[in-house]
């Protein structure tokens, strides 16, 4: 039998998902027909449209909001003399929930890998560079991921910092190699912040 | 460790078998395509979760949906039920009846050393068949060497994409250059020191194994012989022309070559079938001793067609010297004829014929 369109049509959107299968798909459709409201889903709808009509980027630090600036950069009691480098927006809100670090933070939205076509010059670097040697920031923290790629962006910019006369250090010590910082419990990151190693 | 029992279900050939091996020698007897390396090449998968072959989906029987591998190992006096299920969609891999998601985690529940025919191309093949027999010998003895191994593969090919990108547009700033030839370099350190002492460790074994097998008293040495030997960041850092221009990394772990050398001579050269087939298996006894030093457990020889160009003193001498190892051992081959018959009395003969495998009598 033929599915009709519409439910057709609103499984291949949940297929987009990672990890929903067919099957998946179909059974949300299902639900959706038999249990979400004409409000529901109205509502469920419009989330969708305003997540991507209302979040960007935060122009200072790379961090998804849908303010101007993001809630870090926008905070004056933050400690603007500490940045840390973290590879995605995912990394900020697992050390925000730990409550450890004062600092302000600096999203690069992904790593150096040639061999995806990624070089530095597609990751946000371009405006981490002027806010690192405007006089406020004394230390840099990199935290990107212990797997390859991480490794090599650490190194990447530690390199174009050498004559910077700024502390730059690692974390990653106390963080098992290959394991993001998106999977560290509170404990192990705080461990991790306090064992920085310098560069 | 042991394989004490195999059943196969629509491998190959085969539709539905079962057979019980004995602790030491079995020779599995049988004409030509009658099925006999296909058995081999299920231990194997069993052991590596993966073909020496082919690609897996011809491992299932023609007009059959899937096929399985069951068996129970003793590894360490502990009994295990090892099982690899093999559809066109993938592998499932079990053990105890609970399926292993990470391949890595499966591997290594059993140990296999193989020789194939198709291994005496590492004394006269090309310097990519000897390292990618050093590799897979290695690898599955030290789990850290493996792991360097990934690392360095992954990073020689970010090095090769980035020197492309260089080249093609002509950028002069090589800091990410430097930066990943410098993670090169230090992985490259680690390889050649991890194959420095592997193979060091090995002709250590060699020579008695080489000289036992032959019954000659000629020297015998396996020779690493690296593409860069030391100081490896400088040596990488003094070819960024060279390989600027050729796009890609021309010297490196990636490079290395080994030498089978008898008398101060290339086997390559000048060795007949007989004594490259006689390097070949006392390379492969040595690694066994290598293994046996690391985990107090023999692997599992898989001996395929290994009588072909031996004299029969030879092939004495080499059944001789397994069953007194005590290491199991599964050999396939045409015939027995060449073989004492009180060297066997432990052994365990199998016919392979019609696509089912049986017992024969002892001795018979
Ligand atoms: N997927 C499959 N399904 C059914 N039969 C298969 C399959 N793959 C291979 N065969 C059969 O298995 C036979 C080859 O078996 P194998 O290579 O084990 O022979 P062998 O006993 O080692 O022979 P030789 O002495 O020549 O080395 C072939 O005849 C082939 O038709
Ligand atoms: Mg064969
Ligand atoms: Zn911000």
């Amino acid at each position: 039998m033929i599915l009709p369109k519409a439910m057709e049509d609103l499984i291949t959107e949940f297929m987009r998902f990672p990890g929903i299968g067919r099957k998946t798909a179909e059974r949300y459709a299902m639900h959706v027909i038999n249990n979400f409201s004409l409000e529901t889903t109205e509502t469920f709808g419009n989330a969708i449209l305003n997540i991507k009509k209302q979040i960007h980027n935060c122009p200072n630090c790379g961090l998804i909001t849908d303010r101007e600036l993001c809630q870090v950069c926008e905070d004056d009691i933050r400690d603007e003399s500490i940045l840390m480098i973290v590879e995605s927006s995912k990394d900020v809100f697992s050390i925000e929930k730990s409550g450890e670090f004062k600092g302000v933070y600096h999203v690069l939205n992904g790593v150096i890998s040639p061999m995806d076509g990624k070089g530095p010059e597609d990751i946000n670097l371009s405006t981490l560079w002027p806010r690192i040697t405007d006089n406020r920031v004394k230390e840099v923290i990199i935290a990107t991921s212990s797997t390859q790629e991480g490794e090599t962006t650490a190194l990447y910019i530690n390199r174009v910092l050498k004559d910077v006369d700024i502390l730059v250090s690692r974390i990653g010590y106390g963080v098992p190699v290959g394991l993001n910082l998106e999977y560290a419990d509170d404990l192990t990151l705080s461990k991790a912040i306090e064992n920085r190693k310098k560069l | 460790m042991k394989i004490n029992n195999l059943e196969l279900y629509n491998f190959r050939n085969y539709s539905k078998q079962e057979i019980v091996f004995g602790k030491g020698v079995n020779f599995l007897i049988g004409e030509n395509g009658s099925g006999k390396t296909n058995l081999l090449e299920a231990i194997y998968f069993l052991s590596l979760a993966k073909s020496y072959k082919t690609n897996e989906v011809n491992l299932i029987k023609y007009n059959s949906r899937f096929s399985r591998i069951q068996s129970n190992v003793t590894v360490n006096d502990k009994l295990q039920k090892l099982k690899v299920i093999i559809t066109e969609k993938g592998k499932k891999t079990l053990i105890n009846d609970v399926e292993v998601k990470k391949l890595s985690n499966y591997i290594g529940a059993i140990n296999v050393i193989s020789f194939l025919p198709e291994d005496l191309t590492i004394i006269k093949g090309s310097p990519k068949d000897r390292r990618y027999f050093i590799d897979l010998m290695y690898g599955q003895i030290d789990r850290q060497y493996l792991k360097e191994l990934t690392n360095y593969k992954i990073l020689l090919k970010q090095r090769n994409e980035l020197l492309k990108k260089l080249s093609d547009s002509n950028i002069q700033d090589f800091t990410l250059l430097d930066v990943i030839t410098e993670q090169l370099a230090d992985s490259a350190d680690l390889i050649v020191n991890f194959r420095r002492n592997f193979i060091s460790n090995a002709n250590g074994y060699l020579k008695k194994m080489y000289r036992f097998l032959s019954d000659n008293n000629k020297s015998f040495v396996f020779e690493y012989k690296p593409s860069i030997e030391k100081d490896f960041e400088s040596q990488f850092k003094s070819k960024y022309k060279n390989d600027l221009y050729l796009k890609t990394t021309s010297y490196g772990p990636h490079r290395d070559d080994y030498d089978f050398v008898i008398e101060n001579v290339l086997a390559k050269d000048n060795a007949s079938q007989g004594e490259q087939r006689i390097m070949v298996l006392a390379l492969i006894l040595a690694i066994s001793e290598i293994v046996y030093e690391k985990y107090n457990e023999r692997p599992i020889f898989l001996l395929d067609d290994v009588f072909s160009e031996l004299d029969s003193v030879r092939q004495n001498k080499l059944i001789k010297y397994l069953t007194e190892l005590e290491a199991q051992t599964i050999i396939t081959t045409t015939g027995l004829e060449n073989i004492e018959k009180t060297i066997i009395t432990q052994s365990k003969v199998f016919k392979v014929q019609n696509n089912t495998i049986r017992e024969e009598s002892q001795n018979g």
